[in-house]
């Protein structure tokens, strides 16, 4: 009896863990396989599968819709967003976990408060006017420092990293003659690679994936646009209706990469998350 | 006399020249920090209390407590703020047992059960708002793939309208759960991973079966991260507005309007090709408010859950 009990329970849980991994995979597993069919065939059609694979929907959206550009875009803007806000939350967790200076305690209430503020996007619009002032509006390195701002996760992700590695290393090099920067790029940098993996895959997807910021900034300026504005921007193009299938091999080219990625790094994304979060 | 101020000025030197070197390494992040995270919560704040932009007010014009005196008249945010709560309930009702169960089963170890831990965590990596026109497709009334799949195998005879003012709402939870399911589950799977194996064991040895030892061991043991784990889904579920903008853009008729696209509204257009009047002061007001009650059910559900150890 008891073993028909658990045998059903056995079941039944991976009944529903399968019907989670359908309805996980499905949108994405619809989006690749849909690029590459016709507009009919996805507006009208059963199959699950196209019945001639369309790879000119491909060039279609990377010539005639300009994804050449959106993805050279997205990709330019993520690399630098990411290498930026590694580097500069990477030196400020050090200085934060090491060091004592006027002010920390004060600067230090302001990082973790301003986390809680949650005013949204409409913070968005003093920064667009603060761009404009400094001429930085039209250009892509204006919605690089947007996206970098200086994210107080990051400092506190890698200030809690930084504080469990032994200060006996740096007081030694201290004591060998070794500089503040030099403690910093060559003892700490190499011990602080593991958090610095989870920040600089964090600031990437956040680049990547962005929408908002990036189309508040890129409003009027469609040449500086990352593939996500481009791709749902096809939703209010005047054929829209007949599009279906550039929709999707637009969707495709910005989720794929960082799939790509994903698979990859699976563990860092899935460990990093919980490494902020559950200590705390 | 002389000497002792030598060294103090010697060691004032110093102290100076060690404090730069800190700010040195520091101001990157600090100027970046400070003009993006903090410049734009003090303007905010500050245009609470003006009148800018909109009837022709192009430059701003203290007001006093005007606009809060509007937000609080103001009819249609609070039916998003009814909305917000809806969505939010919503959303995290169906996403932390979903979670909570999926971590139970894929943190056994077992084979093939990290591969499935790395699917199901898969749609957080992806773009919501790419994933959001996505999903517009799919629910698309007469084309999409939701309403064929449905009708074919005679769930339903007529196609129903995803998203109409009647059933908008659930599309969007639908959206939601399937874009953070795995966030949480992984924050899950970190809880029962602290639980320590010896009381699971002793449970065991003690003669409670699986679910008893679910119930009685795993489930209370997990209460102070569930406490983090809610506080986490609401307020993620407060400040949720890409696949809102790109799946229904708060229609139809508002009935899908949430407090941050709300606020957003009064600054920038909701989709490519509306024209807006913005209103900075107003919306500044309407997003400070919302900002508040979000703060507020925070608050709340903390000093709930505490008053709740007390008693057991």
């Amino acid at each position: 009896m008891r073993k028909i009990k658990e045998g059903s329970l056995f079941v039944l849980s991976y009944v529903f863990i399968g019907i989670m991994v359908l309805f996980t995979l499905y949108p994405t597993v619809y989006t690749v396989i849909g690029s590459f069919k016709t507009n009919s065939e996805l507006t009208l059609g059963r199959s699950f599968f196209p019945e001639v694979w369309h790879v000119e929907n491909y060039v279609q959206a990377f010539v005639q819709a300009d994804f050449l550009k959106y993805t050279w875009n997205s990709v330019f803007l993520s690399v630098s967003v990411m290498v930026l806000a590694t580097l500069t939350a990477s030196l400020a967790g050090f200085v934060f976990a090491r060091r004592d200076f006027v002010g920390k305690k004060f600067l230090l209430i302001m990082y973790t408060s301003l986390m809680f503020i949650a005013l949204g996007s409409v913070t968005l619009y003093p920064i667009y006017t603060l761009l404009t002032k400094l001429h930085l509006n039209k250009s892509m390195a204006g919605l690089i420092l947007a996206l970098v701002s200086g994210q107080a996760s990051n400092v506190m992700l890698t200030m809690g990293f930084v504080r469990g590695i032994p200060k006996e290393l740096d007081e030694a090099a201290t004591i060998d003659g070794c500089t503040l920067y030099g403690i910093f790029f060559r003892i700490i940098l190499p011990l602080i690679k593991p958090i610095m993996a989870v920040v600089a895959l964090f600031s990437f997807r956040h680049a990547w994936n962005d929408y908002i910021t990036t189309l508040v900034m890129t409003i009027s300026l469609p040449r500086l646009r990352p593939l996500t504005v481009a791709v749902v921007q096809l939703k209010y193009s005047v054929n829209a209706a007949a599009e279906w299938h550039i929709m999707l091999a637009g969707a495709s080219i910005a989720i794929l990469p960082i799939i790509v990625v994903y698979a990859f790094c699976h563990k860092q994304f899935i460990g990093g998350l919980t490494q902020g979060a559950v200590k705390g | 006399m002389n000497r002792g101020e030598q060294i103090s000025a010697a060691k004032r030197k110093r102290i100076i020249r060690e404090n730069l070197r800190s700010y040195s390494m520091l101001l990157p992040n600090l100027i970046l920090f400070l003009a993006f995270s903090v410049y734009p919560v003090i303007w905010t704040l500050r245009f609470v209390f003006y009148r800018y932009g909109g009837y022709g007010a192009s430059v701003p014009k203290f007001v006093g407590l005007d606009n809060l005196v509007r937000v609080f008249r103001d009819d249609i945010y609070w039916k998003a703020v009814k909305n917000t709560f809806v969505y939010a309930g919503a959303k995290i009702l169906f996403i932390i047992p979903t979670a909570f169960f999926l971590a139970l089963l894929l943190n056994q170890k077992r084979k093939g059960n990290g591969l499935l831990q790395s699917i199901i965590f898969m749609p957080t990596i992806m773009s919501s708002a790419v994933m959001g026109l996505v999903f517009y497709l799919l629910f698309n009334v007469y084309n999409g793939q939701i309403n064929r799949y449905l009708m074919d195998w005679n769930i339903i005879s007529q196609p129903i309208n995803w998203l109409g003012k009647q059933h908008a709402m659930k599309t969007l939870v639908i959206t939601a759960v399937w874009g953070g399911v795995g966030n949480y589950m992984v924050y899950f799977i970190a809880g029962l991973q602290q639980i320590s194996q010896d009381a699971l064991e002793s449970a065991r040895i003690d003669g409670a079966n699986k679910l008893q030892t679910l119930w009685y061991v795993t489930v209370p043991m997990l209460g102070p991260i569930l406490k983090i784990i809610l506080m986490l889904s609401i307020t993620a579920a407060f400040s949720d507005m890409n696949s809102v903008m790109v799946l229904t853009e708060g229609g139809p008729t508002n009935a899908t309007m949430v407090m941050a696209l709300y606020g957003y509204q009064f600054f920038f257009p909701i989709s490519a090709g509306t024209a807006i009047t913005p209103q900075y002061g107003y919306g500044a007001a309407v997003s400070t408010v919302s900002a508040l009650i979000a703060g507020l059910i925070t608050v709340g559900y903390l000093t709930l859950s505490k008053k709740l150890d007390d008693i057991y």
